[in-house]
């Protein structure tokens, strides 16, 4: 009968265990610096951060949460991707058989949309902070406008899935802001100029947005390719260089001195 | 500074616990709720098993008894005592040597068989290789290779079959031994089976799961979870009364005819058919779910998303009632309503009604037609004063040009002519179709107008006219044109003008005034403004069909202003799935139910409560025709129904098929286009229920009757009465009832030499005759023979046929009076009426006794000594 502490050095020293955890953690300024290091979901992170600019009363953990959020919807999203079918006639089924049917399909569909809603307000909180701390000033004013791209981002994010339940809220959301997009000069066949750049309901913006002059079918597959896959893919690696610059831009703000 | 720290850091300690609990308590909770909360129908199932179980231990413990009282017990120990005896014979040494050797020598001859087969299966095969290289090759060293091998394969099979028949003697012999206790072992089986059944059923009934339960329609993809709780509705036996675990209600007339696999639920009940996390949500009567459940009778407005022909359909009764309404109202003249294209005007025409009515009688009865007659069935168009007296102007001026009443007040009524008016009125039976002083007005489905005051409305010159020849005034109208000499119109119109007036009315009487140019062209918008022409037929105004919205209409969409000049109404076709947001309640200040069905009864409630400028006038219906008028505009759906789920109607099948509907054809069309047989009787699915369907009456009828009986409904006793309904349905309880004396045959059919009689007897013996029925019982000649007589009566007597039917004086008054049948039916009808009543009249009370030929012919024989004698 082995002693515990045999068991653990032999599974500490087993090669699985050493090729995950290459090496001991003691609890020493350099073993912390080599945990973030030699963590691929860390490396971003700068290796050290003064305790003033984690605070929360001054950055509020709005960036922080915002991404938080985004993880969430990833997950829940991807799921629900397996339970949906981006068709007129089966969208708006698949999202009842959701509510009745599908194991833990309401708490899955509801942190889903709660969670967008709580992303859409945080990231304008997180914004506001930014602005309120000063925070966009140089050297982070490149950051800001990646910023204003991703906010513009989780906009759209939002109100593409706003169609893919296929209700009467999403059909008429989406018909009122494409039409929007039809109204606006040089790209919408109801702006001004449109009749010189021979602009028309079938090759405008709206046109290229539904995938057709009314919303149809192709309009929700247009908007469940981009909500599940084209803005996600764009947000990320627009989140990457928002963190990056983050840490070049001498680490998160924190109040001045 | 340290200590400062520590307080801080433990504080938030708890906060971490603090939300760490509540994280994991609601993660539990999730799981419970998606587990149960959210899945009630698990508790159903499980009672509904529970409930099974109950009654399945019932039937067992039942028939536990019974195998006990019937002596089962002694049986089986008996059958088991010989099982034993039988097994030890087997067991015994000599017997188990004999079955070890021919199993032994069993076994050896069917491993050579099995060997036999594979050598067989191989030079097959060897042989199609053969033959394969030779078609291909054509050499001729294949060929012999072939022959070499074919006669290889029939030596074998030659061997196998000298095998098998080996094998199968051995195996005969092998069962001998054995089949003694094997028969008994079956026996016990046989005796226990019935016991062992229920208990299987009884493990099976555990065994079911627990589990959503969904039909899926593919083509329409619908999907219906309802019977994941009404578990039991096509259940084959009724475990509880109660829901969600009863049996469907008429089960045999609505599941029989849909199988649920392949019609779901709630392409009839409505509903939401996939939720199943609450009855509110499977019943759609949640918010923004727009198809609540449909219950009851309710449920069969869904009849009319299919059924063509609704009229006798079992178990639509309520929604035919309903649709009555729409006939009865005339909502078809407004409003575009598919099916309805065709039937006629509801009002009369109105072209000459100045010459017909006094004007001061149309200007009350414009004003409200309800205040001169609570029946009557023009609706109420709230005009003042002067609008109606500027349509009545406008009625006046086509065929005059004063406001003038008729005042025959001051005149005295010739007694003489009263009195004989008096038995005619009678003899006619006028008051069969026609309500006077509230008595009569049997026949409600004509909507005979009210006579109680027609003397104080039209005048004597018109009544002479429209009596006289009804169709010249009113083409399409539903009043006969009874063969009246003058003399007799003239003492009908003097009879009824002096008995049935309003004096109140004459006291207000007007005397001609010359009528104002300007209020003709008044009383014209108003009559095109309001849709006057939709219901009554109006000199210039044929062309303005109708004016109303259609009912019928796929989607969303929106009336252009030619098709508002078309109809006025809303085309009402697809009211019964318009989308809620697409339903304008307006300015309604009353907080009725935001959903369809309360929409379309406030509309009929308040016609133009809910908008500023609605032209729909005030029926006036009352709270039950409300209810089932909107229960048959709720049923006008445009929903997705599947071709194969559509019952065409009669027409459209015979139209399909490139059939002429039926017609009737010469003389007797003419007769029938007067004296309108079709109000009260069906004549091959043309006409109404009212009289016996009369498709095959000259198969059935004898001419003499024929003609005693049209020249004298009443001589004879009324052997035709109207079949008591026995309370089953609505209506005004039927009293006896006889044909109205149309003085037929005493005129001449128009441009022929025939009487009108005569046209109707050669058209019955023509045309409405089957080729099932016989003059005559079919291979008897001779029909008075005394000892068939006797018999004959002996079986009425002992089958009871006296307890519906009556002859002489003796017997019920269910069936026809058969006192004169031996006059009145052919006996080839009699023979095969008992054969199969039904064949002829589906919906025949009458009970099948099952006779036979010879009993058939005996009834027959005796019912036709049945004669009353003409005095």
């Amino acid at each position: 009968m082995k002693s515990l502490p045999e068991i653990t050095d032999k599974v500490k020293k087993n090669l699985i265990w050493k090729s995950i955890f290459r090496r001991d953690y003691r609890n020493t300024v350099r073993d912390k610096a080599q945990a973030v290091f030699g963590n691929v979901f860390l490396h971003l992170h700068p290796v050290q951060v003064r305790e003033s600019a984690v605070k929360l009363r001054f950055t509020w953990g709005m960036g922080g949460i915002t991404f938080f959020a985004f993880i969430l919807l990833v997950i829940t999203g991807v799921v629900l991707m397996f339970y949906y079918h981006p068709s007129i006639d089966q969208a708006y089924t698949d999202i009842k058989d959701l509510e009745f049917q599908v194991p833990f399909g309401v708490i899955l569909r509801n942190l889903h949309r709660w969670g967008a809603h709580f992303m859409v307000i945080v990231v304008m909180i997180h914004m506001f902070r930014v602005f309120m701390t000063g925070s966009y000033k140089a050297p982070r004013q490149f950051n800001w406008g990646i910023g204003v791209f991703l906010l513009v981002l989780t906009f759209l994010l939002s109100f593409t899935g706003y169609l893919t339940p296929w209700d009467q809220l999403g059909f008429w959301a989406i018909t009122v802001g494409t039409n929007m997009g039809a109204a606006t000069p040089l790209l919408g066949y109801q702006g001004p100029f449109s009749e010189y750049l021979h602009i028309t309901p079938y090759n405008d913006i709206r046109f290229a947005l539904l995938g057709g002059a009314q919303v149809g079918g192709n309009a929700l597959l247009r908007s469940y390719i981009w909500h599940c896959v084209a803005i996600p893919l764009i947000s990320i690696i627009l989140m990457f260089v928002h963190f990056w610059r983050v840490r070049k831009d001498g680490g998160i703000s924190k109040p001045q001195k | 500074m340290a200590n400062e720290n520590k307080n801080n850091s433990s504080y938030r300690v708890y906060l971490f616990v603090f939300f760490s609990a509540l994280l994991l308590a609601l993660s539990l909770w999730v799981v419970w709720d998606d587990e149960f909360g959210l899945r009630p129908w698990k508790k159903y199932q499980e009672e509904f098993k529970t409930l099974k179980h109950d009654q399945l231990e019932k039937d067992y413990r039942k028939a536990v008894v019974e195998f006990q009282r019937s002596g089962g017990h002694a049986r089986l120990a008996d059958l088991e005592a010989q099982l034993a005896k039988a097994e030890s014979a087997f067991q015994s040494k000599a017997t188990q040597e004999k079955f070890k050797q021919l199993t032994s020598q069993f076994d050896t001859l069917h491993e050579q068989l099995v060997l036999n087969q594979k050598e067989l299966q191989n030079a097959r095969g060897l042989f199609l290789e053969s033959e394969y290289y030779f078609t291909k090759t054509q050499k001729q060293e294949y060929k012999a290779r072939m022959d070499e091998l074919q006669r290889q394969i029939d030596a074998i099979v030659l061997r196998g079959a000298a095998l098998q028949k080996k094998e199968d003697s051995l195996k005969s012999s092998l069962s001998e031994l054995t089949a003694g206790k094997e028969r008994i072992a079956a026996e016990i089986e046989r005796m226990q089976g019935g016991l062992e059944d229920l208990k299987e059923k009884i493990a099976n009934n555990k065994k079911v799961p627990v589990e959503i339960k969904q039909i899926h329609i593919k083509d329409i993809d619908k999907a219906d979870r309802c019977q994941t709780c009404h578990i039991g509705i096509d259940g084959k036996r009724p475990v509880s009364a109660l829901q969600p675990f009863a049996r469907h209600p008429a089960s045999f007339i609505y599941l029989d005819h849909h199988d649920p696999a392949k019609f779901g639920c709630t392409f009839c009940h409505r509903g939401q058919g996939r939720a199943t996390t609450s009855v509110e949500k499977a019943h759609g009567t949640v918010k923004h779910w727009d198809e609540p459940l449909l219950a009851g009778d309710m449920t069969q407005t869904s009849c009319l998303n299919c059924h063509g022909d609704l009229k006798g359909l079992r178990g639509a009764e309520e929604i035919v009632n309903s649709t009555e309404l729409l006939k009865k109202y005339g909502c078809y003249s407004c409003h575009k309503i598919p099916g309805y294209e065709t039937v006629g005007d509801v009002g009369p025409v109105l072209t000459e009604v100045g010459s017909k009515v006094n004007y001061s009688w149309a200007v009350k009865w414009l004003l409200d037609p309800k205040l001169y007659f609570s029946t009557a069935r023009m609706p109420k168009f709230f005009f003042t004063q002067d609008q109606a007296e500027s349509i009545a102007d406008y009625l006046f001026s086509m065929s005059g040009t004063t406001r003038h009443d008729v005042d025959y007040s001051k005149q005295t009524p010739d007694a003489k002519l009263v009195e004989q008016g008096k038995a005619l009125w009678s003899q006619a039976r006028c008051n069969l179709c026609h309500t006077t002083g509230g008595r009569g007005g049997n026949h409600v489905k004509v909507y005979a107008p009210d006579l109680s005051k027609v003397g104080s409305k039209v005048n004597k010159e018109w009544l002479f006219r429209w009596i006289k020849n009804p169709n010249a005034y009113f083409p399409g109208t539903k009043m006969p044109r009874f063969r009246f000499t003058d003399e007799d119109i003239k003492s009908l119109v003097e009879y009824i003008t002096s008995e049935y007036k309003d004096e109140e009315a004459e006291l207000k009487y007007v005397q001609p005034v010359e009528i104002q140019v300007a209020s003709i062209k008044k009383g014209k918008d108003l009559v095109q403004k309001y849709g006057c022409y939709g219901c009554h037929k109006l000199q210039g105004m044929e062309e303005m069909v109708q004016i109303a919205p259609s009912l019928k209409r796929q989607g969303v969409s929106f009336l252009r202003g030619d098709e508002m000049r078309e109809k006025i109404g809303t085309e009402l076709s697809s009211i019964g799935s318009k989308p809620l947001e697409m339903l304008d309640f307006g300015k309604l200040k009353k907080s009725i139910p935001n959903d369809r069905l309360s929409y379309i009864k406030q509309k009929l409630r308040d016609p133009r409560g809910y908008r500023l400028g609605l032209r729909m006038p005030d029926f006036r219906l009352s709270e039950s025709e409300i209810n089932e008028l909107s229960a048959v505009l709720y049923g006008f759906t445009d929903s997705n129904v599947p071709a194969r789920f559509m019952v065409p109607s009669r027409q459209e099948l015979d139209r399909m098929a490139g059939v002429q509907t039926y017609k009737f054809t010469g003389d007797f069309a003419k007769v029938i286009a007067d004296v309108k047989c079709t109000n009260c009787h069906s004549i091959r699915g043309i006409g109404a229920d009212y009289a016996p369907d009369l498709s095959y009456a000259g198969s059935k009828l004898q001419e003499g009757w024929i003609r005693s009986f049209l020249a004298n409904p009443d001589v004879i006793r009324p052997l035709l009465q109207q079949m008591p309904k026995l309370g089953l349905t609505s209506g005004k309880p039927l009293a006896k009832i006889t044909m109205p004396r149309f003085n037929l045959g005493q005129q001449k059919v128009e441009d022929t030499n025939r009487t009108d009689v005569d046209a109707v007897i050669n058209f019955f013996q023509q045309e409405l005759v089957s080729n099932d029925i016989p003059k005559k019982i079919p291979g008897i000649t001779t029909l008075t023979m005394p000892e068939q007589i006797t018999k004959g009566k002996s079986i009425y007597d002992e089958k009871g046929c006296k307890a519906c039917h009556q002859i002489g004086t003796e017997g019920g008054a269910l069936g026809p009076n058969l006192s004169n049948v031996g006059n009145r039916l052919n006996p080839g009808f009699i023979f095969k009426h008992l054969e199969n009543a039904r064949k002829f009249k589906p919906d025949i009370v009458e009970p099948d006794y099952g006779f036979t030929e010879r009993e058939r012919i005996y009834l027959t024989n005796f019912l036709m000594t049945l004669k009353l004698n003409k005095k």
